[in-house]
Formats: C-alpha cells, sequence, structure tokens
C-alpha cells in the first residue's frame, strides 16, 4: 500500500476543532466577509481565496424555540427534547444551534423571548459519535 | 439575464392522485406505486386529450428515493404511461419538484425543442418498500422520514449539529413574526388555530384531500364542545417548536401528480382549457435560510421579483395565491412577500377568515401541506391542479367566486429553493 498523503478538509478541520473548544471559520481575502461553518469558497462573493480563522464564539441569542422528542436524528435521541436557537455571531455569521442553560419549556421560553436579545457563548457539546457546536446562556 | 421565454407555454392538461396512504386510505390501499403514478398521468394525459406516445419528453420527478426506490424514473415508469421511447430525465427539487419541472418543460417548449412535455411527480413518504417485495409496503417511523427528508438539508454542518425543522421551520419563524410585529404569544396562537381551521375547511370539500374532517368535527369526535379547547390540548396539539403547535404542520402522504405542458399555438382547439404559464422564478439558498429578520428569506424574495417580471404582473393582479405551507406560519411570511397579504397583517386575515375560499383573499383552497397532506416530489403539481381547476371554474364547492384569471404558486423545496410559478388565463 502506498503511502497517500491525505488531503486537508475544511469540515474534518472544522470538527476537530470543536474537539478541542475551538470555532473554525474561514475569512476571504476579497471582500473580508466570514463563511460559518467553514467551506472552500467565500459564501458572500464566491472567491475562491480564502483563509482558515478561529472565531471567539461569542454571541448573541435572538430566539429560541425547541426541538421534537424522538428528535429527527438518532444522534439527538439522548437530550431531546432541546432548546434550538437563531444566534448572530460577534463575528457576524447568523447560526442556529443547540441553546444550554434554559428549559424547553413553554414557560422558560415565554420568559427568554420576552428578555429579548441575551448574551451566549459557544462550548463544545460531545455527543457519543461527534463533537457539536452549542451556545450556553451568560451568567 | 434576460428572464423571458420567448414562445407561449401552456398547462393542457393536469392530473393529481387521492393523497393519502398506500396502505390504509380509500383509492389508495394496495396500490403499487407504478399504479399511484400512472393513475396521475392518465388524469393528465386525458385531460389534454393525448397520449403517452403524443409527448416528445418526459420529466420525472422523485425526492425521496430511499422509500420508493424507482431511480430512473423515466424508463421504469415508461409502460405504465405509454411513454416508452420518449426523451427523459428523473429529477428533483425536493418539495418544488414537479413546478421546477413545469418550469424546466416551458423552457423546452419556448426554446422550440420539445412541443409537448410531460411532467409527473411521486413521492411515499408514509410507507416504503418492504424487504425485496416488488409490490409489499410497509409504514416508515417519523424519524426515518425525517432522517432521510433531511438528507436534503445541510449534511456537512447542520443536520450533524442538531439542525431540527420544526424549530427552524415553525418555531424560530413565528417567534420572530411576533416579535417584529409586536403580536402576543396568545395572539399567535388563536390566529394559527383559525388558519387550520380554514385548510381543513378546505380539505373538507375536497375528495384528494388526505385529512377531509374539518378540525371542529375532529374536535368534537375527540369529546371537545369547544374547537379551541382541543386547540390548546397538550394530547391532542402539543408544541412541537414552541410555539408552534402539531397541527400547524404539513401532513405525511403518499401520492403523485402529472401535468401537460405544450406550445400556447399546439394547445387550440385542445380537449379542456388550457392555462398559460406566464412566468417563473427560482432561487435558492443553504442554511440559514433567514438573517436577523426570520420573516424575511431573500431567496424567496429573489424567485417572487424574477417570477413577476417574467409574467408582467404585480402583486395587485394576483386572484389566487398558494405558498409553501409545511409550517403555516412561514407560508404567511412567504405570501406577506408576494403583496397579497400586508406585511404583519397575514394572521389578522387569516383570523377573518379572508383566506377562506370564499373570501377576499383565498389562499390554499385544496387544504395546503396539512389537509391536501405532503408528498414531497408530487405536492408542487398538486398546487398547480388546483389552481387550474380554480382558473377553469372546475374545484366544485370549493371554487372561488370570482374565477381566478393569474394564480401564484409558490413552493419552498428542501432546503431551500424558493419557487414561484404564475399562471394566467388564456
Ligand atoms: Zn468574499
Amino acid at each position: 500500500m502506498p503511502n497517500v498523503a491525505e488531503q486537508s478538509s475544511a469540515i474534518r478541520s472544522y470538527y476537530e476543532g470543536l474537539a478541542k473548544g475551538v470555532f473554525r471559520a474561514v475569512t476571504c481575502k476579497a471582500c473580508g466577509g466570514y463563511t460559518f461553518p467553514p467551506t472552500g469558497c467565500c459564501e458572500h462573493c464566491a472567491s475562491w481565496d480564502v483563509t482558515p480563522v478561529e472565531l471567539s464564539g461569542d454571541a448573541t441569542l435572538l430566539l429560541a424555540s425547541h426541538n421534537i422528542s424522538p428528535a429527527c436524528h438518532p444522534r439527538f435521541e439522548k437530550i431531546a427534547p432541546y432548546v434550538y436557537g437563531h444566534l448572530r455571531l460577534k463575528e457576524g455569521p447568523i447560526v442556529q444551534g443547540i441553546v444550554l442553560g434554559v428549559k424547553p419549556t413553554p414557560e422558560d421560553l415565554k420568559a427568554l423571548f420576552e428578555r429579548g436579545p441575551v448574551p451566549v457563548k459557544a462550548e463544545t457539546l460531545q455527543m457519543s459519535d461527534l463533537p457539536v457546536i452549542a451556545f450556553r446562556l451568560a451568567g | 439575464m434576460r428572464n423571458k421565454l420567448v414562445e407561449r407555454a401552456v398547462i393542457s392538461g393536469v392530473g393529481c392522485s387521492r393523497f393519502g396512504d398506500l396502505l390504509e386510505t380509500p383509492e389508495l390501499k394496495g396500490l403499487s406505486i407504478q399504479e399511484l403514478m400512472a393513475r396521475a398521468v392518465k388524469e393528465a394525459l386525458d385531460d389534454a386529450g393525448i397520449t403517452g406516445q403524443d409527448v416528445d419528453a418526459v420529466f420525472a420527478g422523485n425526492a425521496m428515493v430511499h422509500s420508493s426506490q424507482v431511480p430512473g424514473t423515466y424508463s421504469q415508469l415508461s409502460k405504465w404511461t405509454g411513454t416508452q421511447f420518449k426523451a427523459g430525465v428523473h429529477f428533483e427539487a425536493q418539495c418544488s419538484t414537479t413546478n421546477v419541472g413545469a418550469a424546466m418543460a416551458a423552457m423546452s417548449v419556448a426554446a422550440g425543442v420539445y412541443d409537448t412535455v410531460l411532467v409527473y411527480g411521486l413521492e411515499t413518504t408514509r410507507t416504503k418498500v418492504k424487504g425485496f417485495s416488488p409490490y409489499e409496503r410497509e409504514p416508515i417511523s417519523h424519524q426515518q422520514t425525517w432522517l432521510w427528508t433531511d438528507m436534503a438539508v445541510n449534511q456537512a454542518y447542520g443536520v450533524p449539529q442538531g439542525y431540527d425543522i420544526f424549530s427552524t421551520y415553525n418555531g424560530l419563524v413565528a417567534l420572530g413574526y411576533c416579535r417584529k410585529y409586536g403580536m402576543s404569544i396568545d395572539d399567535f396562537d388563536r390566529s394559527m388555530f383559525e388558519l387550520c381551521r380554514t385548510r381543513r375547511l378546505h380539505g373538507s370539500m375536497n375528495p384528494k384531500a388526505n385529512i377531509q374532517e374539518k378540525l371542529e368535527d375532529r374536535a368534537a369526535r375527540e369529546g371537545f364542545s369547544d374547537p379551541y379547547d382541543y386547540w390548546q390540548s397538550d394530547k391532542h396539539n402539543p408544541f412541537v417548536a414552541w410555539p408552534s403547535r402539531l397541527l400547524s404542520l404539513v401532513t405525511t402522504a403518499d401520492g403523485a401528480s402529472a401535468m401537460v405542458i405544450t406550445r400556447a399555438d399546439a394547445a387550440k382547439g385542445a380537449k379542456s382549457q388550457p392555462v398559460e404559464l406566464k412566468g417563473f422564478g427560482i432561487s435558492y439558498s443553504d442554511l440559514p435560510w433567514y438573517g436577523e429578520d426570520a420573516t424575511y428569506w431573500e431567496f424567496d424574495r429573489r424567485a417572487i421579483d424574477a417570477a413577476f417580471d417574467m409574467a408582467g404582473i404585480t402583486a395587485a393582479d394576483i386572484d389566487y395565491l398558494h405558498t409553501h405551507d409545511c409550517s403555516h406560519i412561514s407560508g404567511i411570511c412567504t405570501a406577506e412577500a408576494t403583496g397579497y397579504l400586508e406585511p404583519g397583517k397575514g394572521l389578522a386575515a387569516a383570523r377573518d377568515g379572508r383566506l377562506r375560499f370564499d373570501g377576499d383573499r383565498p389562499m390554499s383552497t385544496h387544504g395546503g401541506r396539512h389537509a391536501f397532506g405532503h408528498a414531497w416530489g408530487a405536492s408542487a403539481g398538486t398546487d398547480t391542479y388546483e389552481a387550474v381547476l380554480q382558473m377553469r371554474g372546475q374545484a366544485g364547492p370549493r371554487q372561488i367566486r370570482k374565477t381566478p384569471e393569474i394564480s401564484v404558486i409558490h413552493t419552498h423545496g428542501y432546503a431551500m429553493i424558493g419557487t414561484v410559478v404564475v399562471l394566467g388565463s388564456v
């Protein structure tokens, strides 16, 4: 078996980063925009000239709802129902992801909705087969 | 881009199966998917007054191949539809499939390549092939349906990290709508109840609908004297993504639809009244589907603008509208984006009954994705089917009082392709 060098993959790099608590994106050398999660092409101007960058993990939770149980994907069966939110990262990108630190009940989600946007911090949620991004309410 | 059809194309025939479950629904129980598809194709060809040998090409749509197991659909269905030796392709644009097919057919006709194209869509979202049987089927679990369906959604990052259609398409959009327009959650809930009531009313008047029971009748059957108590019952109508409830959602179905697209001059003297495909617009986006404002979807804006430009219409011209309503709140946001409903007033219009077949803003008179049901790649064709019936004055008890001259049909192909088709009376 010849020794074949492994090509780099933005997806593998992203999840390997998550496993270490690092949140990887790319920025565009042409327009300066962020593409998160990372690809090999700028999502704003279609330039291929992108470079890896690490994000702060600071974000604002704009809206929060919850998923169903059993979850649509078996990976999340153990934690369903979970809170799922609409967020803006400090660096600009809009993302959606699992939210920690609030219960998926109508009462708690209503109270959160009435508070308005709140600060959150990204962390790594280790599922049995994959590290995934999650956002925890600050304070 | 020029955004023009250089020759006129019309829909000269439409067909649609009953929507339901191949294991239990009357008119469907026991059918193979080949026979299910053939029924819709036969209806469309009969409606156009032609046979399968009169078409030049077949665009065969099917999205969830996991349950149908008929890739190469054009050839596998050819002897069931009389279309041997035609040009053909199997394609998918998920839940926009059949209307993207109509657009491709109109383009091929307008380009002078084909005179007549058969477009069909087939989907089974309730049943799948049992073992290796050529005809036996078995139910698909809820989780399996979404695992397969969500394969059309960002598989690099979205789905692996907990993407959930019920939040993304319903709950978060609902909260964005309430926050933007200062609507209380209680008012939202009441409005969604009224919207569901309208869709179920339409379904009750449609013998092809998946659900043909009015919401009030269902509530009474479950022992509720006030249907709103039934609506708010956790047992019967739980939150699937607060503040969105189960009955504001799609219901899954097995089903098929078909249409014949032909040159306008070739349809003169046709068996049935043709309807012109005046324009279309298509725009897609990966996640996220919206920015900070969860009610504004850029790809829908672009699809609507392109379709209206090609057709030469404005919002004021729309007599009948269907927007994709897998999620009732998302469907309202899109209706507002078309200009048919006033921004922030769509739910009030629903509460006032204006979206009913007999209201002044009729929408989704077949029952929509909730009452008519949703068979992914077949559903857009059912929306077109309904619009054609309405424009011919053939919609029976649910006929819109002023026969529509311009209809607009919007669909979301997962995830996401906004597709808008403009139909006009000839
Ligand atoms: Zn760029």
